[in-house]
């Protein structure tokens, strides 16, 4: 009983709207990378353990761009553009599609004939590879960053006021104010006659034990009136990419619903052979796919290192997105688009309802716990199609 | 006849583990470590090869089994063998029993609800639950958090490490061989096929469950009891590539190749450790020249004109790939930008992951494949070989 009555106390419901907003931002990252994964699933019916490290591959094409035109951590840089942008996230995207057809031609394709398990231990022994390999041979895996600062356009919050703070409250605070700076003003006079700041007679500690104690009260008072604010704050880079992620969502279904590719993706996806047999060049349809969803991956790296200031480029930065993206790719149903994003969705909420519950070291557990329960209950995903293994 | 080939075999098994510790006994104390090391990832390789190569059940979160029997037997350790006035070995051995029994239990309890997932799936959510079991002890203060958790006895046992690869294997082998194991083998090959003539499946999914979390717990407690101390990094998801890998390296199914790969792939970084500095010259050529003669191989391989013989597409690449190496060393000297050389300590899991792929391209069904070691299989490769071979 007791343990209940302190998890109610916990929780604190004027913060719950920021981190629900904040949970959607941030799934919204999970949806963008989780959506190179479905693409690739939905065809190859493999999973790419290498799409986080494709991901790393474009944080650092992005960052060896925006090096490239100025904007080192040392020098001085030019006024940023949308252009430059644009020259980052086609960098990015081009390392990604790049290092993607090596992938494919080399090492998915000679593995499409053999067992399922032994294409998903080249998939684990590539992404070790390229991870190991960035670290050696990249910047002696030394962590960099985008200079976010100068480059993005989309810096600051946008703040929504939910509800205004308590005025009567307020106005109570208000009348404090005075004899605040009454005993601030004592302490100033005070201040000459002493020997240092750090060094005071008693007379002038209690004068400075006066000021803090008004300082304190009328401190209280405003936060009593502003705590019953409910305020959210929007950073808008992340914003930039919520939209972009809806926005490709919405691309990707009209390529794969209502396009002749799309509806040759889909044929393989359903049946590999039978594909053939009809006249569809399943190379050109698996390459066109596997270079889509990695060139994904990089318009994500480039807008996840740049619009999210503080976002460290190194060798694993592609590791723990990667796993999150991919568990929201199944939590959705894998194989499917609009399930990617909104398993991406789901997870972000849900990590930061726990952190809102004040469980925040367990964070990263949840995801895979809900993914557990969904698949128990319904193992196709989300929006996926359920298909039972009969026990 | 039979009593007594199987009771010989019994106490063969026994005096060569004992004979393993004897020879250890005179060598290093990190020497003797490796080889508690290398039983430990047997016994975990051939365990996994019960879930993943013989019922077909695609497992990679092996580590996390692995895990439940290291803290469950430290804890057990630091707060009870003071007060049991056991003998050190005894109680290892019981340890080794608790860990299985919690390995065991929570191995019941994942596979129960998972099993009706398929291939991808089940694959996904025990990952999941390796990570969960992780987070869980990084939060629990009684088992030291993210520091990790000191043994208080340590009871470091070679004979005993030996001794529970040994039965490990034997058990793996035996139940294949009998009615019990050809159900499980019926249920990789096909689920519907097999339940249509009787075989129980969830009981044979859960079982094979179940025994693998239980060995891999034993060899937990084993890890812990050896090392005296372990955190939560020691058991994360990349532990349970390494032992799938092992197990689909050495040839999916294959308890042979499963105990080889776990050797071979346990001592290979090991080994490179020891490597100092590397020239990059000499590197860049050495993956040039692997990657022309893997590709010279695969197009021989694949051709179907007229094959020259397998020793000498061996020996060919070998010799090959030594000399483009040497070759490349030498042209690449002068260039610029591969003056310097790299820490070979660095390079270890490079070229770990390097052979794993390259590996996996060539000969996809594992070192071994589907074969398994036995004594006509000795008699063929050094006695005369059968005239029709196709």
């Amino acid at each position: 009983m007791d343990f209940s009555l302190h998890l109610v106390a916990a929780f604190d419901l004027t913060t719950l709207p920021q981190q629900l907003v904040n949970g959607l931002l941030n799934g919204a990252i999970y949806a963008l990378i989780a959506l190179g994964y479905t693409m690739v699933y939905g065809v190859l019916k493999l999973i790419n353990f290498a799409h986080g490290e494709v991901f790393m591959l474009g944080a650092y094409g992005a960052l060896f761009v925006s090096w490239y035109l100025g904007y080192r951590p040392d020098g001085a840089s030019p006024p940023a553009s949308y252009l430059t942008l644009i020259l980052m996230l086609l960098g990015s995207m081009l390392v990604c599609t790049v290092a993607a057809f090596f992938i494919e031609r080399f090492a998915y394709r000679p593995m499409r004939s053999q067992p399922r398990i032994a294409s998903l231990i080249t998939a684990i022994g590539l992404s070790l590879l390229l991870q190991y390999s960035a670290q050696i041979f990249l910047l002696n895996g030394t962590p960099q960053t985008i200079q976010a600062g100068k480059l993005s356009p989309f810096v600051g919050n946008v703040t929504l006021n939910l509800r205004g703070p308590d005025q009567a409250k307020l106005d109570e605070a208000e009348k404090l104010k005075p004899s605040m700076t009454a005993a601030a003003a004592a302490f100033k006079a005070r201040l000459p006659l002493e020997k240092g700041e750090f060094d005071l007679s008693p007379e002038g500690k209690k004068l400075q034990e006066e000021m803090r104690v008004a300082e304190r009260k009328y401190n209280e008072a405003v936060n009593a009136g502003t705590a019953h604010a409910v305020k959210i704050a929007i950073p808008k880079g992340q914003v930039v990419l919520f939209v972009t992620t809806i926005f490709l969502m919405a691309m990707l279904t009209y390529l794969v619903m209502f396009t002749k590719q799309g509806r040759a993706m889909r044929a393989v996806s359903h049946d590999f052979n039978a594909a053939s047999l009809m006249g569809i060049n399943i190379d050109n349809v698996i390459v066109f796919t596997f270079l889509l969803g990695s060139a994904l991956a990089g318009a994500g790296a480039m807008m996840y290192c740049t619009f999210i200031p503080g976002t460290k480029i190194d060798a694993f930065t592609g590791l723990t997105p990667g796993v999150k993206a991919f568990t929201a790719a199944v939590l959705g149903g894998i194989g499917n688009i609009p399930g990617a994003v909104l398993g991406g969705l789901v997870m972000g909420v849900a990590e930061y309802v726990v952190v809102w519950a004040g469980y925040d070291s367990y964070r990263d557990a949840i995801a895979f716990v809900i993914l557990i329960i969904v698949l128990l209950f319904h193992p196709g995903g989300l929006l996926g199609s359920s298909k039972v293994e009969k026990v | 006849m039979f009593w007594g080939v199987r009771f010989s075999s019994i106490v063969l098994a026994v005096l060569g583990c004992f004979a393993i510790q004897m020879l250890a006994k005179g060598g290093a104390p990190y020497f003797q470590t490796l080889i508690v090391l290398a039983g430990v990832y047997v016994t975990l390789a051939v365990s996994l090869n019960l879930i993943n190569g013989i019922t077909g059940q695609f497992s990679i979160g092996h580590a996390a089994f692995y895990m439940i029997g290291a803290y469950s037997s430290g804890v057990l350790t630091n707060n009870y063998f003071k007060s049991a006035h056991m003998p050190e070995l005894a109680w290892l051995v019981l340890m080794m029993i608790a860990g299985a029994c919690f390995a065991a239990i929570a191995g019941f309890v994942v596979g129960l609800p998972s099993l009706r997932l398929k291939g991808d799936y089940l694959a996904i959510v025990t990952m999941g639950f390796g990570e969960i079991v992780i987070i869980i002890v990084r939060n629990q203060k009684a088992l030291g958090e993210s520091y990790g958790m000191t043994v208080g006895t340590k009871i470091p046992s070679i004979f005993l490490t030996s001794l529970l690869a040994v039965t490990c294997i034997a058990l793996c082998r035996n139940l294949i061989k009998n009615v019990h194991g050809l159900s499980f083998l019926a249920v990789r090959e096909d689920e519907v096929a097999s339940s249509a003539m009787g075989v129980n499946v969830t009981r044979v999914k859960v079982t094979a469950f179940v025994i693998g979390s239980a060995l891999a717990g034993a060899a937990g407690a084993v890890y812990g009891h050896s090392l005296g101390f372990f955190s939560p990094t020691n058991f994360t998801m990349d532990i349970s590539f390494v032992i799938l890998t092992m197990v689909v390296l050495g040839g999916s199914g294959s308890i042979t190749g499963a105990t080889v790969a776990a050797i071979v792939l346990f001592y290979i970084p090991e080994w490179l450790r020891d490597l100092k500095i590397i020239p990059m010259s000499g590197f860049i050529g050495a993956i040039i020249a692997t990657i022309a003669v893997v590709a010279i191989v695969k197009r021989t391989m694949d051709g179907h004109q007229a094959r020259p013989t397998k020793t000498a597409i061996i020996l060919g690449s070998i010799v090959g790939g030594i000399a483009l190496t040497i070759a490349l060393r030498f042209a690449l000297k002068g260039l610029p930008g591969l003056e310097g050389t790299i820490d070979g300590n660095k390079l270890r899991s490079v070229v770990l992951a390097a052979v794993l792929v390259i590996l996996m391209l060539l000969r996809p069904q594992g070192v071994f494949a589907h074969h398994e070691f036995s004594w006509n299989w000795l008699k063929k490769l050094f006695g005369k070989k059968p005239a029709v071979v196709a």
